[in-house]
């Protein structure tokens, strides 16, 4: 009997610990990872720190490269899948190798979103998803002292707090759209807006933003509709998408994230999906929730390894403690912390 | 000053145009000012099956021996390109193509199988260079583009080359193949416009220029010629087959003549009858032919015949392997054949060597009437070096034979008693000359006798004549050496670059090691050797043979033993193998 083969794509929290329960759990398989971005696995929650300086690249990245070898599982970076074959088991990268696998896990995670009104003025604004988002904006920060910020997810207010420490101006433009799927409240917003007043940063009260204006490489005009704004560069941080595009025509069923049961299967056998890219089933809700946050994402990626191992373990990280939800306080886990 | 130590390999099928590729990259580094070393490995088979690969060591500094560690990688068949993965340095450059005709499965695909680390970059070559030139054909020179572009070489080094190595076939084929280059070198500045280095663009070059890109096949062929050769014979063999090939090309040009014998027993015969006649001759062969020309060899030796012989080594015995290195005929080439029949043998250590021994090596037959042997080997042979443009000055060139007096006319001994062991030499046809030359043992006149005391006193004269050769031939040479050493490496031939690198690199962490390089094979500067062996607290003679040749023709001098270190692995010595014994040796020392 041939040698078993898993394949985990994606490269974040939830894949590498995926990697390192199958081996730790006695699997002999053969583990690929699959990652079409460049770069090791990294700890996004530490990107603002990296741009402030506070910490230097390598402590961004969570493994060396020498594990992968010493654990004997392939990881293969800069190498895009683009379609899957699931009833052959077949991935398909994009530079047209076939790999073939008896087990998948899908932890692709998500990428920036800015919303469709927005995606005009996409140019002009940076995102902070990757070290190499995190470079631009250091390479940007030796330029300017004013940034102005739009959405209101948790990767803004904890740039803000670096950027603050850095003695940088910032102005916030809070988006009721920031912080798929949980929806901004009025409560909500006035409790954050509050909050970062305390801290000294220019909360612009509007509505939409009529028009953004490139006055020269250093400065930008923003019209809103209740009034304007200039700043050094543009920070659009309005959570993360699902980026499960390349699986549209798979079979797979997708809702904003790859669908998944309470034990993270998806509807074809021996096929998982955790991480930002999954949307689980609780039984107790009869809905689906997602998980936000590195140290969820690593708690599915191990349950899902022991499933794909043949055990049934539950997700059952209840949606209170992943996102607090629950009224204002649900929120002010994570904005307060800023 | 930056300083720059790149390796870049090629690798691909038969028919890929991977050593034309190679070809380029050294050309155009070179044309850059850069230190280059290169070596192309290709299956032992006629063309259209086997995996070729070219290996090219750039530096800022001289390069003298084999990058071990590739630093980029173009593939141009991932299938054949996985096995250089071993090679490849940790963060090693991977260009690949990122558009096959075919879907690839796994386990013919080079990605599955590359380190995490790894930089990988995908061009759609066969795609780009049909958009370009209208034919796949050109991928090779689109994927040296993508090389070029993320390098950061200016893309004008290669255009001159291009047009260069392809100008002969006319305009057409020059500007397709600079069309597929440029798609390859546009296409990589964009899609990759935030990955490009600058690799070799701040690096001021400590090359010394001019230079010419030579192999060391090509050395020894334009050495002949330089040393004015009239013919040459000889029977292909790999990897002695250029030789002939260059002198066929160019021999003919300078009014001299190259004829293809039936087999190496008429070549070398024909060598000697060659120079009997006083023209300067020459042959090139590897293991196989060597063998067979033994017996004529001792002939010369017997008869003081002159004759240049090339033993372009490879891996054996017999057939053995055609297409890989190996220093093991130095046995053959110093003890080979019937009787006491000392010989001079020379090895070369270097491209330049190559060219500055084989232009000596008729000197040397002439002065001293017998046959020479210069050992190369597959590596030094199909390797190139930019090298400083050789140069024979008319002193190196001139005729070194030991003519007869006037006054010995009509009583004229070919064979001499001497003290130097030198009879004078007349050639045929000279008046009042006449001699006998003969396989059989004999008089000073050439006449056959088989008494004791003519063998006894003609052997004598005979290895009288090698030890006075020593005034001509090149001494041992001491490389980092010291007034005393922990480690005293001693090497020869094609394996000396490793060893020296190796030495430098120890040497700068503090350690007490030195080289010496041995190019007289035969005869020996004992003395000088036996006193690098002498101050040497341990003597490691590295070497790409099983037995320790070398070890076991100079192990006697000194009395503690020597360490040996031998590879048969068809390949170059890799400079870490020595590094890693010596060591292991400093370690037992230190205990």
């Amino acid at each position: 009997m041939s040698r078993q083969s898993f394949v985990i794509i994606g490269n974040g929290p939830a894949a590498n610990q995926a990697a390192e329960s199958l081996r730790s759990q006695g699997s002999e398989a053969k583990i690929t990872m699959l990652s079409k971005d460049s770069f090791r696995g990294y700890l996004p929650h530490l990107l603002p720190d990296f741009i402030s300086g506070s910490i230097g690249e390598e402590s961004l990245y969570f493994r060396p490269h020498a594990y992968y070898k010493e654990k004997n599982i392939f990881l293969r970076l800069g190498q895009k899948a683009v379609g899957i074959d699931f009833s052959k088991r077949r991935i398909f990268l994009e530079h047209r190798e076939v790999i073939s696998f008896d087990g998948l896990i899908i932890a692709t995670g998500g990428k920036p979103r800015i919303p469709e009104y927005y995606q005009l003025f996409e140019d002009l604004m940076l995102t902070l998803k990757t070290p190499q988002d995190a470079k631009l904006w250091i390479s940007k920060l030796k330029s300017v002292d004013s940034i102005l910020m739009l959405g209101g997810d948790l990767t803004s207010l904890s740039l803000t707090r670096a950027l603050l420490k850095m003695g940088k101006t910032i102005q916030f433009i809070i988006n009721e759209d920031s912080f798929w799927p949980i929806p901004y409240s009025e409560e909500i917003y006035k409790a954050v807006a509050q909050r970062l007043e305390s801290k000294g940063v220019q909360v612009v009260h509007c509505n939409k933003i009529r028009r953004v204006t490139q006055i020269d490489e250093n400065l930008i005009e923003v019209d809103t509709d209740t009034c304007s704004v200039r700043t050094g560069a543009i920070g659009a941080f309005f959570g993360l998408v699902p980026d499960v595009r390349f699986l549209v025509r798979s079979g797979l069923d997708i809702d904003r994230g790859i669908l998944v049961d309470e034990f993270l299967k998806t509807r074809f056998e021996d096929v998982f999906a955790v991480g930002d890219c999954a949307q689980v089933y609780h039984p107790a809700l009869r809905n689906y929730w997602v998980s936000i946050g590195y140290q969820n994402a690593a708690t599915l990626g191990k349950i899902a390894a022991s499933n794909l191992l043949g055990s049934d373990l539950e997700a059952l990280v209840a949606p209170e403690s992943i996102l607090d939800v629950g009224g204002v306080k649900v929120n002010t886990s994570w904005w307060t912390e800023f | 000053m930056t300083e720059v130590d790149f390796t870049v390999e090629v690798c691909g099928m038969a028919g890929d145009g991977t050593i034309a590729v190679g070809g380029l990259i050294n050309e155009a580094m070179s044309l850059g000012a850069f230190s280059v070393l290169g070596f192309d490995s290709y299956p032992a088979e006629i063309r259209g099956f086997g995996r070729c690969v070219t290996n090219s060591r750039i530096g800022s500094s001289e390069i003298v021996a084999l990058g071990e560690q590739a630093h980029a990688l173009i593939s141009l068949n991932d299938e054949q390109s996985r096995s250089r993965v071993p090679f490849l340095a940790e963060d090693c450059m991977v260009f690949f193509d990122s558009a096959p005709p075919t879907k690839v499965t796994e386990d013919k695909s080079l990605l599955s199988v590359l380190p995490p680390g790894a930089q990988i970059f995908g061009i759609p070559f066969g795609n780009l260079a049909v958009s370009a030139a209208g034919s796949a054909r050109g991928r090779n020179l689109t994927a040296l583009g993508g090389f070029a572009a993320v390098c950061g070489i200016s893309p004008d080094l290669f255009r001159e080359v291009i047009g260069k190595k392809f100008g002969s076939k006319g305009d057409h084929i020059v500007s397709v193949n600079l069309k597929s280059f440029d798609a390859g070198y546009e296409y990589s500045k964009s899609v990759f416009a935030n990955r490009l280095g600058n690799i070799f663009s701040d690096v001021e070059s400590n090359a010394a220029s001019p230079r010419v890109m030579l192999s060391g096949n090509q050395a020894i062929g334009m050495a002949a010629i330089d040393a004015g050769l009239k013919l040459y014979f000889g029977y292909p063999i790999t990897p002695a087959t250029p030789i002939m090939e260059y002198l066929a090309k160019y021999l003919p040009k300078q009014g001299g003549r190259v004829v293809q014998m039936e087999d190496e027993i008429s070549s070398i015969a024909a060598v000697l009858g060659g120079f009997y006649a006083g023209a300067r001759a020459m042959t090139a062969t590897s293991g196989p032919g060597f063998a067979l020309m033994t017996e004529l060899i001792t002939h010369g030796v017997m008869a003081e015949i002159p004759a240049v012989i090339i033993d372009a080594q490879r891996g054996g015995p017999s057939t053995g392997l055609p297409t890989k290195t190996e220093q093991s005929d130095l046995h053959a080439a110093v003890f080979g054949g019937p009787g006491d029949s000392a010989r001079i043998v020379i090895a070369p250590t270097n491209v330049s060597e190559c060219y500055y021994f084989v232009l000596k090596s008729f000197q040397l037959a002439e002065k001293y009437q017998t046959p020479v042997i210069i050992l190369t080997d597959f590596f030094l042979d199909n390797r190139v070096e930019n090298v400083v443009a050789p140069k024979a000055s008319e002193e190196q060139k001139a005729c070194s034979n030991v003519f007869p007096e006037e006054s010995s006319k009509d009583n004229y001994q070919r064979y001499h008693y001497s003290s130097s062991g030198i009879s004078p030499r007349a050639i045929p046809g000279m008046e009042g000359f006449n001699f006998t030359a003969t396989g059989l043992e004999h008089t000073e006149k050439g006449i056959p006798d088989y008494s004791p005391e003519t063998h006894s006193r003609m052997t004598e004269k005979r290895h009288q004549k090698l030890f006075s050769a020593l005034v001509d031939l090149k001494e041992p040479e001491e490389f980092l050496s010291g007034d005393s050493l922990d480690v005293g490496v001693i090497g020869w031939g094609s394996t000396f670059g490793s060893i020296v690198e190796a030495v430098q690199r120890l040497r700068k962490s503090g350690f007490s090691v030195g080289a010496l390089k041995i190019s007289s094979i035969f005869p020996l500067h004992s003395e000088i050797i036996r006193k690098f062996m002498a101050k040497s607290t341990v003597v490691l003679i590295p070497e790409l043979n099983y037995e320790g040749q070398l070890a076991n023709l100079i192990g006697h001098l000194d009395s503690k033993p020597v360490e040996r270190l031998n590879l048969v692995t068809g390949t170059p010595m890799p400079t870490s193998v020595i590094q890693e014994r010596i060591y292991q040796l400093m370690e037992v020392l230190a205990q």
